[in-house]
């Protein structure tokens, strides 16, 4: 066992799974991230604000590099337009974001779990970004490498959602019981000739050539455009291509949908929670059964897009209970909106963390 | 001779636009320096400057309002193979929004050709005045606003830049972007640019409302990405078998608390670490304020059998403070249980379940919460002593630590 903290295994396995650039701007709860990449990334950069670190990465990672940052609320909010930048360009990175107590600046060195909703909506028109959400330290450790991968795999800016307590809180773990972390490979792209940077095959994503290539012209660009990265107002071709930037994500939520069920036969009850609120669930599911009581649990790892897969196994609960450190309920919003349901129970907090016998009430 | 960097000779301007002037002559001085299109990668800022990517022959990635020389420097620093050429284009309006672009890329000398097509305006929406609009401009519209214009051309000297020039006069200004072009790390190459549209429409109009041609340089080492190996953060060996002894069964919630370099989040490092090396879980966690040199310091141990998934501590069963600062901290979650473990000056309150001790007398105020916390721990089985002097002895600062655990034993309770 060693006494280890989640900043320092996602940290490792970025670098493990192949990121070799981490632009970084001080902010608390992140300020681990920063001193560890200062010491582990081949490549780190301090970036004079978040709009800058956005920017930067976008431009590595149009180089063929995959950067990586970690920011929370204040900065996230900054990066907003770039995200919309990358996801449009089609870039791979890694953002790494640590939830703290709001609004605004809020209490800086508070874990919470506001930011859901933030990153629904964050790309205008809708469309989606994935967003991982560590529950433990296998998981600091597995989505980020799982991050890294769907990045490369789909050309698309990663999320990896996490909380003070996630990644400020030591923990005796045992390392050796974590798998082995291997570089993710970039296949070499199967080019039809001549290159366009937005022309995809059946899966939807289009080979990735870096800027300055030898051999073909890349094009990349943030505004509506057709195959070739050209600017088009609203050709046929133009929203073709931005229909399929919806579509890329879709049609492969079943290889990056991440899900812990803890499912009990003859259980009607489900508890629903996500990252740092999903131990106190652990925990409450236990004393549950221990008191001779039948329950079953969820924790939700890929949040966006929301994977069908775990709609499935909601309908499949009468009575649900939904955990989570903020106070509108933000995952019971994203699933449910605005709709009154019956027998949904939801459990909120704000200031600390949600304890095991507030699940239990 | 080089291919062409232009791929058409169709400007997609304003007809009379400056524009169209400025980029020919990038093209030709491009052309002139060797690159072949595919060595340029062209960053592309929102704007009529961002309408070029259709006519180059190179590479083009066009971004945000701004932002292009924030991305040019990614794409620079970034880029694996050497003779390549990032030029950036942007506009007065891109610049003054993105200034702190064009500063940082200057500091850090990153080898980017930057060019601002300075038609003093904001053309695309209208013909706003932008942060580059002169004073005598905005008179000649009867704009009345004497704020003067930013000199980027002196800003991203002041700021590291190897070259930055201004160029008002017509006709040929080649010479001036090859000498950009090859200045090593960041130029940045100001063309006044008349705009038919809403603009300066006359050349000898343009000398006057804009702001002087200059040129100013510095011998500077380009700023390079410097990629290196680097050895990994954690080893995943496998745990070793536990050497000491622990005696709790149930699970165990400790709150430190102190002042401000109080040792208080080392003592519960030194803690969790000692509680591993008897075989059990631990998590540990710091809160602190902002101003970690001043006010109150607190960590929360938990020690147990049986592995933690919650980490909150919401009734510590034992609260230990060495100070007032920590007692104050930990007040609030006092309850009817709690073991309190507080130095001797902090007797004038009478706590139920507490013991008291000359912590800070025999510890110092540095070493006192470790000395109360270990003397407890130890006196009642949760540790043995030898496993806290291991960790501190193994710890790079632990000779104060060890000698605090050493005379912990005696202080008298
Ligand atoms: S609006 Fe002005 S700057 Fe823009 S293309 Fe037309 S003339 Fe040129």
């Amino acid at each position: 066992m060693q006494l280890i903290d989640g900043s320092r295994i996602i940290t490792e396995a970025c670098v493990r799974a192949g990121a070799d650039v981490y632009v970084g701007y001080p902010i608390t709860p992140s300020n681990w991230f920063y001193a560890y990449a200062q010491k582990r990334f081949p490549l780190f950069l301090a970036g004079p604000d978040e709009i800058s670190v956005l920017q930067w990465m976008a431009g590595f990672s149009a180089a063929g590099r995959l950067p990586v940052t970690a920011t929370s609320f204040p900065g996230l909010a900054l990066m907003v337009e770039s995200l919309n930048m990358a996801h449009m360009m089609e870039l791979p990175m890694l953002i790494i974001v640590t939830q703290r107590l709001g609004p605004s600046t809020g209490s800086a060195t508070t874990g919470a779990q506001g930011d859901l909703l933030l990153l629904r909506g964050a790309l205008s028109g809708g469309y989606q970004i994935p967003v991982f959400c560590p529950s433990n330290f296998e998981d600091c450790w597995n989505l980020t490498y799982e991050g890294i991968k769907t990045a490369i795999r789909y050309r698309t800016p990663v999320v990896l959602l996490t909380s003070k307590e996630m990644v400020m809180t030591y923990r005796s773990f045992d390392l050796s019981s974590l798998p082995e972390v291997k570089k993710v490979e970039r296949e070499t792209p199967k080019v039809e000739l001549p290159y366009q940077s937005y022309r995809a095959g059946a899966d939807g994503v289009p080979p990735f050539v870096p800027l300055g290539d030898a051999t073909h012209q890349v094009r990349l660009n943030a505004s509506t455009h057709g195959n070739l990265g050209l600017i088009q107002k609203t050709s046929d071709e133009a929203m073709a291509n931005t229909r399929r930037l919806q579509d890329k994500l879709e049609q492969h939520i079943p290889d990056f949908t991440f899900y812990e069920l803890d499912e009990e036969p003859g259980a009607d009850e489900l508890i629903v929670s996500y990252g740092i609120s999903a131990d106190a669930a652990r925990d409450a599911l236990a004393e549950l059964r221990r008191r001779g009581r039948k329950g079953s649990l969820l924790v939700i790892k890929t949040l966006l897009p929301v994977p069908p897969a775990v709609l499935d196994i909601l309908e499949q609960y009468e009575k649900q209970v939904f955990v989570e450190e903020n106070l509108p309920g933000l995952l019971k919003e994203l699933i449910y909106g605005h709709a009154r349901r019956k027998n949904i129970r939801s459990v909120n907090k704000i200031g600390s963390m949600i304890t095991p016998s507030e699940i239990l009430m | 001779m080089t291919q062409p960097i232009l791929s058409t000779n169709n400007m997609p301007f304003c007809p009379g636009c400056g524009h169209g002037v400025a980029i020919k002559n990038l093209a030709k001085a491009l052309e002139e320096a060797g690159y072949s299109p595919l060595d340029v990668i062209v960053v592309s800022d929102i704007g009529c400057a961002g309408l070029v990517d259709p006519i180059l022959a190179t590479h083009t990635i066009h971004g945000l309002h701004g932002r292009a020389p924030a991305l040019a420097l990614g794409v620079s620093l970034g880029l694996s193979s050497p003779g390549k050429k990032v030029v950036a284009i942007q506009g007065d309006g891109g610049a003054t929004i993105g200034l702190q672009h064009l500063l940082e890329a200057a500091r850090r000398n990153v080898d980017i050709t930057l060019i601002v097509l300075n038609n003093l305006l904001y053309g695309m929406t209208g013909g706003q005045m932008s942060g580059l609009s002169t004073v005598e401009f905005k008179a000649g519209k009867q704009i009345t606003d004497d704020t003067p214009p930013f000199d980027i051309v002196k800003l991203v000297h002041e700021a590291g830049a190897a070259y930055s020039s201004r160029i008002t006069s017509p006709g040929d200004f080649k010479a001036q972007f090859l000498e950009a072009l090859r200045a090593p790390g960041f130029s940045l190459v100001e063309v006044a640019c008349l705009c038919p549209s809403h603009g300066v429409k006359k050349l000898k109009d343009l000398s006057i409302v804009a702001l002087g041609d200059l040129k100013l340089a510095h011998e500077r080492e380009p700023g390079r990405a410097a990629f290196r190996p680097t050895e990994p953060l954690f080893a995943q060996d496998k745990p070793e078998r536990p050497s000491y002894r622990s005696n709790i069964k149930e699970r165990l919630g400790l709150l430190i608390a102190g002042s401000a370099g109080g040792g208080i989040q080392s003592a519960a490092r030194l803690i969790a670490n000692a509680g591993i090396l008897s075989g059990l879980h631990v998590t540990m966690k710091g809160e602190y304020p902002i101003t970690v040199g001043t006010g109150f310091s607190a960590a929360e141990v938990i020690l147990s059998r049986d592995k933690i998934h919650y980490t909150g501590l919401e009734h510590p069963d034992v609260v230990v403070a060495a100070t007032e600062d920590g007692l104050v901290k930990a007040r609030s979650r006092i309850h009817a249980h709690t073991i309190l473990v507080l130095d001797s000056k902090l007797k004038e309150e009478a706590f139920p379940n507490a013991v008291y001790g000359d912590f800070q007398k025999e510890a110092g105020k540095q070493g006192a919460a470790l000395s109360a916390a270990a003397r407890w721990l130890v006196q009642e089985g949760v540790l043995q002593v030898e496993a806290l002097l291991e960790v501190a002895r193994k710890h790079k600062h632990g000779e104060a630590m060890v000698e605090v655990l050493e005379k912990c034993k005696s202080v008298e309770v």
